[in-house]
């Protein structure tokens, strides 16, 4: 008896031990007053992904947009939207990228955080190798759809659709796997398993120049009209403890934007390396319709209600402000009377 | 009441533990309330009861339950009917021996989840990886211990199984199998912990869909939705089905054969 108190007495340190190693965590995180003083040389721990839609992080990257600002930026990249989710909640990075379902999964669990930036508005878009497929009623019971994980912007796309055209949101839960895009593009292009990919660029570029592939539907018909692919999101901790810093970062990742929207060659150029590809695909990429670079929000208000409504999460932003910080609030604006154009951007129409 | 005392002396190790897993279990719930950690970091395990109960409740646990049991039986099923064949062929010819060792020295150390991308590659995602990925992960401890098992049969005692008339398929049944015994358990036993392990790894890094996945998939989806106690409550449900077999199943089993028979030592 005396030694299994002694276990339990031993577990008991190792569990305080854990909650002194993380209390200690947040109380150095809080920046000192010393601190504030060197704003000089903020650092910033960005959360990123690999593929076309970071080319504004990438440019930032190469340019030292961010050591323009006074900011040191600690570049992390992640595999997914839940990943850069997980980094965010676990304190490792201060700002993130992600789609908004995987940024309103967490708000609605309480994580403390705003959107900060619009990112991009990208194509995406179901393609299938099996040219009997025109709409989702076509789908058979066993047919796969590859998309990158649940509650990734691709999975709330497919339920969109699915309750448009099948008047349930969960319609195809059974049919859905998870794959990372690369693999399944292979899987999708040699018939492996899959019949269809919901997916992004330079993806869906690459499976629609194989004979036989075509798309199913696009983004724009499921969700109503165009909206943020990814967002930047910033934790309160980083927002509150950091107000300079936060600035310096929605400026920064805009001059970022701005240069790529006005130089698209240079940066077709400057990034091509980064994927692997020619200067002329990175370029055809970059300009390929619907692409486009812009801080401004899309969607946050149409995605949360959708989701909502389908049981993807509980709560609904009231307003904007919920979820926004003010840079975007005061962007978007509140016209009184009708919604103004933007402010209908928000929701699906 | 006599009885009573009994019952409970006969279980005081049991108790013991439960005490054990009942104090850990109270200290999270303290961890968590404390307020120190955020709830999305670790939920108090009250939450995690109520999310295991309304998972089993809403049959989600038990049905994800059974499609990983069905895949391990395959996998496992499969595992075994090869070493079967595997060992015979090792027992009939010298040679063949040989290149089982070899192959088992090269091929034992390799984790099951490492050879998914070759598997996938093969034959699509899906349960059919899988179960290769648990198949490969449970073949060679079995191949291993049958192999060492039958080998370690002593001479003696297949010579007598003979002068009783024993032959082929008898003499197998009757000495071999028996005597190796003790082998060929520890080999289940490893097998099963390998064939588990891998096929919650397979689920979860890749291969596994809404239709056809089992609890890794449960803990994966619930990642992705941020559904943090309900993924501690996978992972209650994985170790419950560890313990369950290797208590209910591998301790009767031996109890009964090995102890029995009077073959080891404790």
């Amino acid at each position: 008896m005396r030694r299994s108190l002694g276990v339990i007495m031993c577990v008991a340190l190792l569990l305080g031990g854990l909650g002194l190693a993380y209390g200690g965590g947040s109380t150095s995180a809080a920046r000192s007053p010393q601190a504030q003083a060197q704003a000089q040389e903020q650092e910033i721990r960005i959360a990123g992904q690999f593929g076309l839609v970071y080319a504004p992080l990438m440019v930032a990257q190469k340019h030292k947009i961010f050591e323009k600002y006074g900011l040191k930026p600690v570049w992390k990249e992640y595999g997914s939207g839940a990943a850069v989710r997980e980094a965010l909640v676990s304190g490792e990075v201060d700002v993130g990228f992600m789609g908004i379902p995987p940024f309103l999964i967490g708000w609605d669990k309480g994580c403390p955080w705003k959107a900060a930036v619009g990112f991009c508005v990208v194509p995406v878009a179901l393609v299938t190798n099996n040219p009997s497929i025109k709409n989702l009623k076509d789908f058979k019971p066993g047919d796969k759809i590859a998309l990158p994980s649940p509650g990734s912007v691709q999975h709330i796309l497919l339920a969109m659709q699915a309750e448009r055209e099948l008047g349930s949101a969960t319609a195809f839960e059974k049919h859905i796997v998870a794959m990372p895009h690369p693999d399944a593009a292979a899987a999708l292009i040699s018939k492996k398993g899959i019949v269809a990919h919901f997916t992004t660029p330079p993806y869906i570029f690459e499976e629609l120049s194989h004979p036989g592939m075509h798309l199913v539907v696009d983004d724009v018909t499921c969700f109503g009209q165009p909206f943020s692919f990814n967002v930047g999101v910033a934790t309160t901790r980083f927002h509150d403890g950091n107000p300079v810093a936060y600035a310096c970062f929605v400026m920064a990742i805009s001059e970022a934007m701005a240069w790529i929207n006005t130089n698209k060659k240079e940066a077709a150029a400057l990034l091509a390396p980064e994927f692997g590809l020619t200067m002329e695909k990175t370029y055809r990429y970059l300009t390929w319709p619907g692409m486009d670079y812009t801080t401004a929000p899309y969607g946050l208000m149409g995605f949360a209600d959708f989701m909502q409504k389908a049981g993807y999460i509980k709560n609904v932003p009231r307003s904007l402000s919920d979820i926004a910080w003010e840079n975007l609030v005061a962007f978007v604006g509140d016209r009184a009377g009708e919604p103004s154009p933007i402010q209908q951007l928000q929701f699906r129409r | 009441m006599i009885r009573l005392r009994r019952l409970v002396t006969a279980n005081v190790r049991t108790l013991r533990q439960a005490l054990f897993v009942t104090t850990l279990a109270g200290l999270w719930e303290l961890a968590a309330r404390a307020g120190r950690l955020p709830a999305l970091l670790l939920p108090p395990f009250s939450d995690v009861a109520v999310a295991l109960a309304t998972e089993t409740a809403s049959g989600e646990i038990l049905g994800r339950l059974g499609f990983s049991l069905a895949l391990v039986g395959v996998g496992l099923g499969l595992a075994v009917l090869s070493a079967v064949l595997v060992t015979a062929a090792a027992m009939s010819a010298r040679i063949v021996s040989e290149w089982v060792q070899t192959l088992m020295a090269i091929l034992h150390p390799l984790p099951g989840i490492a050879v998914l991308p070759i598997v996938i590659l093969w034959l699509g995602t899906g349960y059919r990886s899988i179960a290769a990925v648990i198949w490969f992960a449970a073949v060679w401890p079995l191949v291993v211990n049958l192999h060492t098992g039958l080998r370690s049969v002593p001479a003696t005692q297949i010579e007598v199984g003979r002068n009783l008339g024993l032959r082929g398929l008898h003499l197998v049944a009757e000495v071999l199998i028996p005597g190796a015994f003790p082998h060929i358990l520890s080999g289940m036993r490893v097998a099963w912990a390998r064939a588990w392990q891998a096929l919650v790894a397979a689920e979860m890094v890749f291969g596994a869909s809404g239709g056809e996945g089992g609890l890794g998939w449960f803990i994966y989806k619930r990642r992705f939705f941020m559904e943090i106690p309900g993924v501690f409550a996978g992972m209650i449900v994985i170790v419950l089905v560890g313990l369950i077999v290797e208590r209910a199943l591998f301790d009767s089993v031996e109890a009964r054969t090995v102890r029995r028979w009077g073959m080891t030592q404790e």
